[in-house]
């Protein structure tokens, strides 16, 4: 059973993400800041991480860093609904620190687990 | 709604470089959209999933199914709301204005500087401290964002240096100037892996990628546009294994102190 982690610093959307894949037999694991993130990742589970980028203690973009040390061959989604720059200009950064694919707020749930299935199965 | 407060990176998008304070308004005006936006585009996106939710479990052919579906349209319209309400607050920064170019350079650096590995060095060499242009100040900022972003991708073993220049009276050319001359030279040089012939041909089409699927690109596409805008030129020397160098001629360039206003 694949493995996803979700990063995401708003509880309902993190739910909700987490109950859309569980569904789909995802084994998921959640955080709600990039610090938690880091500590609760096991590369032996997780195949993909799931992140938003803006959040407090540690932001999406150095998760997708150091996950990638932690394990090279993880895959990462980036999710952004941008803040003072707007969300292109963080999803740019994340596309070259790493991010396989990287997703604009607001997207429809389906769609992002149809990402999730195309690039882990 | 509350904007709630998450740890954020300087930047000067919002067009705040004048010393104008309509212009400081325009600008702080555009950072609360921004922060707006942000939770209201994670909002969205939970009405969009439960609302999924909820029809998968209705059933796409029942009553019930009619006002989800209704729920979804007024979710896309607050999300269309929510693009016209950024934009609206971003009109007034994307005026013309005249900017300090290491200004926009140092807001950029600082930016992207708590993201790039601590390997990878950013040394800057300004000759021409107090150049400045006409231009939107953001576009310049993506300009130096996709430039530098690109230097990070290429410095593979995550080690090397990123040279940035600022030299300036030049001709057109890039060079020592000839009597009225007043191009001003940005020049950025990493020790990246560079690039071959055939990706520095294709290097400013759209759409063309060497990274990842979700084609951003090279984002060259981008900088050469706003360089036309200020009626610049951008040329890349690169070679495989030997890194690559950017260099971008913009004229109309003063360099004299910038004189502060209030």
């Amino acid at each position: 059973m694949a493995g996803v982690m979700i990063v995401e610093d708003d509880a309902t959307l993190r739910e909700l993400l987490r109950e859309s894949l569980e569904r789909r037999n995802y084994t998921v694991i959640t955080a709600s800041n990039g610090r938690e993130a880091l500590i609760k990742f096991r590369p032996s589970v997780v195949d993909l991480v799931i992140t938003d980028l803006l959040m407090p203690e540690e932001d999406g973009l150095m998760v997708i860093m150091k996950i990638r040390e932690m394990k090279p061959s993880i895959r990462c989604i980036a999710i952004s609904g941008g803040g003072k720059a707007g969300p292109g200009s963080y999803l740019l950064m994340a596309s070259k620190l790493g991010a396989d694919h990287v997703i604009s707020k607001p997207f429809l749930p389906s769609e992002l687990v149809k990402k999730v299935k195309e690039m882990i199965g | 709604m509350a904007v709630r407060g998450k740890k954020e990176r300087k930047t000067t998008s919002a067009g705040g470089q004048g010393h104008d304070g309509s212009r400081r308004a325009a600008a702080q005006l555009a950072e609360m959209a921004g922060g707006i936006a942000h939770d209201l585009n994670t909002v969205i996106t939970t009405i969009y999933g439960f609302s999924e939710q909820a029809l998968e479990s209705a059933g796409e052919q029942s009553g019930t199914a009619t006002h989800i579906r209704k729920i979804i349209s007024a979710a896309d319209r607050v999300k269309m709301l929510t693009a016209r309400l950024l934009s609206l607050s971003r009109r007034a920064a994307d005026e013309k204005v005249t900017v300090r170019v290491t200004d926009i350079l140092s807001d950029t650096i600082e930016f992207v500087k708590p993201s790039i590995p601590p390997g990878i060095k950013i040394i800057r060499k300004i000759s021409a401290p107090e150049a400045t242009i006409e231009t939107i100040p953001v576009q310049l900022f993506r300009i130096f964002l996709n430039l530098i972003m690109n230097a990070v991708q290429a410095i593979e073993k995550k080690k090397g240096n990123i040279e940035i220049t600022v030299d300036g009276p030049v001709n057109n050319k890039g060079n020592r100037p000839g009597k009225n001359d007043s191009f001003l030279l940005i020049r950025i040089t990493d020790t990246g892996k560079g690039m071959d012939g055939p990706t520095i041909e294709k290097m400013f089409e759209p759409y063309f990628t060497k990274g990842s699927e979700q084609g951003t690109g090279l984002g060259l596409t981008v900088v050469n546009d706003a360089l036309k805008d200020m009626g610049g030129t951008i040329t890349v020397r690169s070679a495989q294994g030997h890194g690559t160098t950017v260099d971008m001629i913009i004229p109309h360039a003063t360099f004299g102190a910038v004189s502060e206003k209030d």
